[in-house]
């Protein structure tokens, strides 16, 4: 109905998945494709690179500007994440990979916001999958080298202090959850929060795009105002989440290895 | 109607947004790659370098202040034993001073103890010496006018030198044994 | 007849129906962090990270939920 009170052909088009596959740029039809996701992500990742690096080129005992703000990111994942999790030693076992998938993700995920890219990196399997997969093979690493290939399986199969006819129904739900359902909720945790961020966001600047300056129905346009108050809103609250969902994914790859490497259940 | 279809069709075009292509992997695997190396080859060993310098630096001041204050606590007590070694010392030396200025004063006492004796004896002799002489110019005197009165007594010329000493001398003598007991 | 389009798409409901159960598990976790961090606030760090790793998973089914819709929508 609205769609048809509107002039001159432009019609309101809701965002869709394929808001997420845009043309590929570059190499098309090529395993190195270039399109818009991929050059925001080699763009952040660029970024985050580059700012440690330039951050701790030659850091100093009393830390100073830039490098005072590189310490206080690394400082967060060191004390918040690795080591309340895993431990001191454990912790900085694991440190590299745990900082990277923090900044990585976090990094992808600011993308989203940030004016001009408004797409974030990780809003494509691609990555959330990858980085995934690499957790999966860590803490499974982890704890086969701690623990030793059967008794790791054993404790995750078929955990001690449990009548044996319960195994029955114990060990696939076991296996599915932890074996399974971990990597691909670690994945689709950080697509769909990124996916549906992105599209409520696109939803709300688009309906205030087409709402103020598409249509000429004078009705509307409050309406348009407030979509875009909307969108403000969820903005801000899309930072919440971009942070929130690079910090959980850290921290579930943190409590993963912890788990795969202590024999308790 | 055609609106419609156009998105069907979009929709049945785009790929499924859980499975991945190619390239979607490769890139990100590249951009993990990239990230992983800065962060595990770079940035965190030399952050970590420079936690355990600042620890070092931490705990090296600490050390550095207990040094110090031990220190300071050596040095104090040094100075307290000073301190009570002078006072030691000085006890000492007032009670030296005060033994020797003791002797000294005894020594002073017995000098003029002595001085004063001696000049006690002295005056003594003296007057004894002046005595004596007294005595014997009184005698002399004593005889001489004794004489000349008697002479003029007894109206008789006691030329006669020989008698006259003997006279005199008899006369002395019995004079001496009778004020002898009474002056001694 | 586009927002109509979209709007009936039987994927959103599944998603509106997937969304029921995540949500009400959420504000129980919090709600119960909440009330464990006033009863012993000196725990709320150990807390605050317990509550986030239950909303997380949680959440979970209300992402698959979401992810479901992108995945079967498209033929609706």
């Amino acid at each position: 109905m609205l769609a048809s009170s509107s002039e001159g052909g432009s019609a309101y088009h809701p965002p869709s998945v394929a808001e997420f596959f845009p043309d590929v740029i570059l190499f098309a039809g090529t395993p190195f494709a270039i399109d818009r996701v991929m050059l925001v992500r080699l763009l952040m990742t660029v970024v985050v690179a580059v700012f440690f690096l330039v951050a701790m080129r030659s850091p100093k005992l009393v830390p100073r500007g830039v490098q005072n703000a590189a310490e206080y990111f690394l400082d967060f994942v060191r004390k918040h994440i690795a080591e309340d999790i895993l431990g001191r030693e454990q912790g900085k076992r694991f440190l590299p990979l745990l900082t990277t998938l923090f900044f990585l993700i976090f990094a992808c995920n600011v993308s989203g916001i940030i004016p001009l890219l408004n797409m974030p990196g990780t809003a494509r399997v691609g990555l959330p999958m990858v980085l995934a997969v690499v957790t999966y093979i860590v803490f499974n690493y982890a704890g086969i080298k701690a623990q030793g290939f059967g008794p790791y399986l054993k404790n995750n199969l078929f955990p001690p202090g449990v009548p044996k006819p319960v195994y029955i129904l114990l060990t696939p739900v076991e296996l599915l959850s932890t074996f399974v359902i971990r990597p691909v909720t670690l994945t689709f945790r950080l697509l769909g929060n990124m996916m549906s961020g992105h599209l409520v966001l696109v939803l709300f600047f688009g309906a205030s795009w087409y709402m103020l300056f598409q249509i000429s129905d004078l009705w509307l346009k409050p309406v348009g105002v407030l979509s875009l108050a909307m969108g403000f809103v969820f903005t801000l609250f899309e930072m919440l989440v971009q942070f929130l969902q690079a910090y959980i994914f850290t921290l579930l790859a943190a409590v993963y290895i912890d788990g795969a490497l202590h024999a308790e259940h | 109607m055609t609106t419609i279809q156009t998105v069907v069709l979009a929709a049945e075009e785009t790929p499924s947004p859980v499975l991945p292509q190619p390239y979607d992997i490769v890139w990100s695997l590249v951009c993990l790659v990239i990230v992983g190396l800065v962060f595990w080859k770079k940035v965190l060993p030399l952050f970590q370098k420079v936690l355990n310098e600042r620890t070092e630096r931490i705990e090296g001041g600490i050390a550095k202040a207990e040094q110090a204050q031990a220190q300071a606590q050596q040095a104090l007590e040094e100075y307290r034993a000073q301190l009570a070694e002078a006072r030691a010392e000085a006890a000492r030396i007032r009670d030296d001073a005060r033994a020797e200025g003791q002797q000294i004063i005894d020594e002073m006492r017995a000098r003029a103890q002595a001085e004063s004796d001696r000049i006690v004896a002295q005056g003594r002799a003296q007057l004894e010496a002046q005595r004596v002489q007294i005595v014997a110019e009184l005698r002399a005197d004593l005889g001489r006018v004794a004489v000349d009165l008697a002479s003029r007594v007894v109206g008789e010329s006691l030329e006669d030198e020989a008698r006259q000493r003997g006279t005199v001398d008899r006369f002395l003598d019995e004079l001496d044994a009778v004020s002898a007991p009474a002056n001694k | 007849m586009n927002l109509a389009e979209v709007a009936g798409n039987v994927a959103t409901i599944g998603y509106g129906l997937a969304a029921i159960g995540p949500g009400i598990g959420v504000g129980i976790v919090s709600g119960k962090a909440c009330e464990a961090m006033a009863r012993q606030p000196e725990l709320s760090g150990q807390l605050r990270t317990t509550m986030i790793l239950g909303i997380a998973f949680s959440e979970a089914l209300g992402i698959l939920g979401l992810i479901a819709g992108f995945m079967f929508g498209g033929t609706a």
